[in-house]
């Protein structure tokens, strides 16, 4: 998911592309900024069990940065976007177009021409 | 020898033979115990006799074997194959499984970064505590080592994570005999008693960290630590 690989159109907002855990995340990493763990599954009410592994993947596939702060002897991690929502919306755009170009040659291309037009 | 041939040979031989009701009896004997072990309800009394149990179904197999009078019988090579072969990955790999896991989870040892837990851990066996990067809470023992995820690390209150420590660090105890339990598991085709091992961790982590330190860790995370 997190890969941008898989489109669901049926699906409403982010989670076309991202699974709906993901795009919870990433929502609101978007608005708060800088977020702790336990921060992120109050805002979102996704239980740590089910938002852990997602954390994982996030930061892995590059969409999510953490540190670890150490205050009093307890280590936490606070989370942050790495890029911000219009650059995910360029990159995803991007990707789309490309392989509907692909496909597609120079259908594509027509029709994007006509949707520019018609804005 | 072909299958059925085999299979023949298998009841010829121990027709003829005079031990064949030795091996009746340790079969038997085996279930007699295996039944036993469900109703005991102490965990360590219960892994004794189920223990017993596998130990009475691999001597059968073994005089089974030993009784056949055929040449050449697939069973017996297929079965000393399994055996050398599980042998060589439980007590060579496990022995290199922590060296492993720190390198594939990039884990760094947690005395640099939180002192007391190493001291408290080193105090109940011989082990390192390693951290590594991960959200998802969980904790681990393998070999001579303690792993723990900083999502643990950030969940759990000292107390629960002291419960935790002292069930990894029982299972580091152990860890030099449960080799044994899990190769005599695999040569009598059935289960190791993990759930019996789980259960006297979780009486050790008590007695250490207190009833109510487990309890809660267990209920913040329930089956993330093994």
């Amino acid at each position: 998911m997190v890969k941008l690989d898989q489109i669901n159109i049926s699906n409403d907002g982010l989670t076309k592309f991202f699974s709906p855990i993901e795009a919870a995340i990433l929502r609101t990493l978007w608005v708060e900024g800088e977020m702790m763990t336990s921060e992120l599954t109050e805002k979102t009410k996704i239980p740590l069990t089910s938002i852990a592994g997602t954390l994982d993947r996030l930061v892995k596939a590059g969409y999510t940065a953490r540190r670890v702060d150490t205050v009093n002897g307890r280590v936490r991690y606070v989370y942050a976007p790495v890029h911000t929502e219009e650059e995910v919306a360029s990159e995803i755009t991007t990707k789309i177009m490309d392989s509907l170009v692909d496909t597609f040659g120079r259908v594509a291309i027509e029709n994007f021409s006509k949707y520019s037009d018609k804005k | 020898m072909n299958i059925l041939g085999e299979i023949n040979c298998f009841g010829l031989c121990l027709k003829v033979s005079e031990l064949a009701p030795l091996v009746a009896l340790l079969i038997v004997i085996s279930i007699g115990l295996l039944a036993a072990s469900f109703m005991i309800r102490m965990p360590k009394h219960r892994l004794l006799t189920f223990v017993s149990a596998q130990v009475a179904a691999f001597i059968a197999i073994i005089s089974t074997f030993y009784l056949m009078k055929c040449e050449g019988m697939l069973t017996i090579y297929l079965y000393s194959g399994y055996a050398v072969i599980s042998t060589a990955v439980i007590f060579g790999s496990l022995r290199f499984y922590d060296r492993l896991m720190i390198r594939r989870l990039n884990a760094k040892p947690i005395g640099n970064v939180i002192g007391w837990m190493q001291e408290f851990t080193g105090r109940l066996a011989n082990a390192t505590v390693y951290y590594y990067d991960s959200a998802v809470p969980k904790a681990f023992a393998a070999g001579k080592s303690i792993f723990v995820s900083l999502g643990l690390l950030e969940l759990l209150n000292d107390d629960e994570l002291k419960a935790v420590l002292a069930h990894e660090a029982w299972h580091i105890r152990n860890n030099g005999r449960t080799p044994f339990l899990k190769q005599l598991a695999i040569m009598t085709f059935s289960s190791p008693g993990r759930g019996e091992l789980e259960k006297m961790a979780d009486r050790f982590a008590e007695e250490i960290a207190g009833s109510e330190a487990l309890t809660s860790a267990r209920s913040k995370v329930d089956k993330v630590f093994i």
